[in-house]
Order: C-alpha cells, then structure tokens, then sequence
C-alpha cells in the first residue's frame, strides 16, 4: 500500500511538472535567434578574444618584454 | 506568441494509470508545440553574418604547481586572480599576470572537484568527494587554511559550487542528484531542488542584475532550468545522447549552451522552448567537459576529452579554430569577467591563460 501511495505521489508529480511546462509561451524559432544575434552583434566590439586589441599593448597578457642591463 | 492550449481539467482522477496517460499527452502535445514553432535553422538565420576568419588567440601563461590533475578553476571578479583546485587535494590562487601562487590551501580529502570565487573576491568555495562545501576566506596576514568554515553536505560528492549574486549564500550541485542554495554564516540549507534522476555535474547563473533562475545539467542527460527563490524546475530540455558535463547560460540570459560526453555542443533557446543548434563535426568523438561563451556570445570555447579546446561559431555553428597546447584533457574552461582572456585546465596539472 505504501509502495503505491508513493509511485501515486512521484506519478502526480511528474504530471504537474509536465502540466506546468505545457503552459510555458513559446515564441517562434526564427524571433528567438533573431533576438540572440541581435544581442551578439550589439556587444561585438567588446569582444576582446573576438576581435582582438587595437595594439597587443593593450592585452594584460601580452608576452612582457624582456628588459636587458646594459 | 503561442501557448499550449488548456488541457481540460479532469476530477482529480487520483489512479496512476490517469496520470501517466496525462502525462503522455502532455508530452506529445509539447513536442508539437515545439515543432510548430520551429521555423528556420539558426545557421540558416546567420548566414547573412560575414564568417571569422581569424582569431588572435594564443597561450600566454602556463601555470605549473598541481602535481595532480586539474579538476576545476574559477576566475576572480577582479580578473587577474585565478583558484584552482585538483585531485591532489590542493586549491591554488594564481596571480594570472605574474604566474606567482599567492595561496595553496590543502584540503583533508583528495578529489576537489570544485571550486569558486565569491562576488567581492575575498571568499573562495570547494569541495568535492568529502560531500562538503566549505568557504575559506582570502587574507594576507594568516594562513587560509585556518580561516575555514563548512558550509553545506550533500549525501554523495558536490560536483560544482557556485555564488549566487552575494557573498551570503552559496549554490551547490551534487553526485545525489539534487542542488542545494545555502547561507554562507549559519550553514542553513535555504533551499532544495529536486528533479533530476541523475548525478548533478554542472550549474550556472542566469546573467541577470536580479539573479533568480539557474541551469544545472546532469548525467541524466537533461538540461533544468530553476527557479532560486520557489525551488521549481520551470522549463527542461532534452537531446544529448550521454553525461551533460558542461552548462553555461549565453551572456544575453535567453540561451544556454551545454558540452556533453557524447561529443557534442549544444545551444537550447529558453524562449523557443528548444535546442536550436548542435556543435557537433564527424571527425571528433572525444567528450566535452567544459564549455563558456566569449562576451559577446559569438564565440563558444569548449574543452575536450582529446586534450584542444575547439573555438565554435556559436551562430554559424562551424568551428572557427582550434587551440592546441595541453598534454591531456581539458577538464575546465573559463573565459575572464572582461572578456580579455581564455583560462584552461588539465589532467596535465597546467592551467594555461589564452590571450
């Protein structure tokens, strides 16, 4: 008996979830990339690994220089 | 905007055989809605976007001084400091400019699966095969080691760990299957979330001022989407064939991207209600363990099981390049807060910086 009350219980849950899901709005393929690429073309610029630095001097990892006593 | 009509709502029909013929219906009656909507491939959408031809990316550091692999790494929100953490039982703060190690804190069990900077980057979090997370805080003067303080336990061993917006309060993922958000002083257990059927292997925030909903992938091969504050799965994803290793939310908050072992990359759109993209080629068969975004969104960096960490084209879905420089396999990746660096991780002990 309680095997089948708590298969009920998970069974009643997996329902719900599946209920709670179903209702979800959706939009369509086409209008969620289009968002997406619009979002990635806006902060493009920022991209540093993307489009690189203006001068390797600007990159906080550029290879140091190696100084030399003269 | 479409929305899956009303089902008619039954008497409570308590017999399991009415639930799970709900159940099927329901089911059914989403992948339907799914594929109404489905209208255009994404590469389709970006053909229009000019290909990258290039990218300047190199290795400029190496960091050496794990003697065993590297499980997990976290950038520090000041974007210079690394942690990391390994199966020697070691966490190590780098300084990624210098290479120095500023802190090595032993840990009492071996196995330290994850790690992780805290927002003000004066705490650090890991744990692993101990079921434990404990919080160490970063000072100068004494040693980290005594300024500890356990956290949270699981039943089976944390996976990842992560802050969720402040310094209070931490979100766990575990081999029991469940995530867990605890309060960083008291150790109290905030909040549970139950769902998944399968080892919990990855999480991650949705990138968002106010911060309420994560991601976490598990060897269960689903992708849930959770709400922090209610503790309810609100949306899930299926496809990958084996082991999720990997979730990361797309910086634009409306997609995540996930790694799997089953040799694939995949975007899921949150608004679609769907996978949307597969970042997937013939010739390569090795698991992904780790995937992140560049800031944009436009580059998707993910780490594999046969030692590269390959460079997709998050749009056009086409690899753009690949980066070669590890003895074994990339077991975490990590783009920097700013963007201006890639960090990696290995069973080969290195982190190495990309630049």
């Amino acid at each position: 008996m309680d095997m089948m009350i708590s298969n009920l219980q998970q069974q009643r849950q997996v329902t719900e979830q599946l209920r709670r899901e179903a209702a979800i709005k959706r939009i369509s393929v086409s209008q969620a990339v289009l968002e997406i690429m619009k979002y990635i073309t806006e902060h493009e610029q920022e991209d540093c690994l993307l489009v690189g630095f203006s001068s390797q001097k600007a990159n906080p990892f550029r290879e140091k220089n190696s100084c030399t006593l003269l | 905007m479409a929305s899956v009509g009303e089902i008619k709502a039954q008497c409570p029909a308590e017999s399991i055989e009415a639930l799970s013929k709900e159940a099927e219906t329901l089911k059914a009656k989403l992948e339907e809605e799914r594929q109404k909507l489905n209208d255009v491939a994404l590469s389709t959408v970006a053909e229009r976007l000019e290909v990258i031809n290039y990218l300047n990316i190199k290795p400029r550091r190496v960091l050496k001084g794990h003697q065993a692999k590297v499980l997990c790494s976290d950038w520090s929100p000041d974007k210079r400091h690394i942690v990391s953490s390994s199966q020697d039982g070691k966490m190590i703060i780098w300084d990624a400019f210098t290479t120095n190690k500023e802190h090595a804190v032993t840990m009492p069990t071996t196995w330290v699966m994850a790690c992780a900077y805290a927002p003000s980057g004066n705490l650090v979090a890991c744990g692993g095969l101990d079921n434990k997370v404990t919080v160490y805080t970063l000072s100068l003067e004494e040693d980290v080691s005594t300024k500890k303080k356990t956290v949270g336990t699981h039943t089976s061993y944390m996976s990842c760990c992560i802050f969720p917006n402040s310094d209070q309060q931490i979100l766990t993922g575990s081999g029991d299957s469940t995530c867990a958000l605890w309060d960083v002083e008291s150790g109290q257990l905030l909040q549970n979330f139950h769902g998944h059927t399968g080892d919990v292997m990855a999480l991650d925030l949705a990138p968002s001022e106010t911060g309420n909903t994560f991601v976490s992938g598990s060897c269960d091969r689903m992708v849930l989407i959770w709400d922090m504050r209610t503790g309810q799965c609100v949306q899930s994803f299926e496809g990958h064939q084996s082991d999720i290793n990997s979730v990361k939310f797309h910086p634009s908050g409306d997609a995540v991207a996930t790694g799997s072992d089953d040799s694939t990359c995949r975007l899921f759109d949150l608004r679609a209600d769907k996978e949307v993209a597969i970042y997937s080629k013939e010739s390569i068969i090795f698991g992904v363990n780790s995937v992140d975004f560049s800031v944009s969104g436009r580059l998707l960096f993910a780490g594999y099981n046969d030692y590269t960490v390959n460079v997709w084209d998050s749009l056009k879905c086409v690899r753009v390049t690949l980066l070669y420089g590890h003895d074994n396999r990339v077991s975490c990746l990590q783009v920097s807060p700013d963007g201006t660096a890639l960090s990696t991780g290995s069973w080969d002990c290195t982190l190495r910086v990309w630049a």
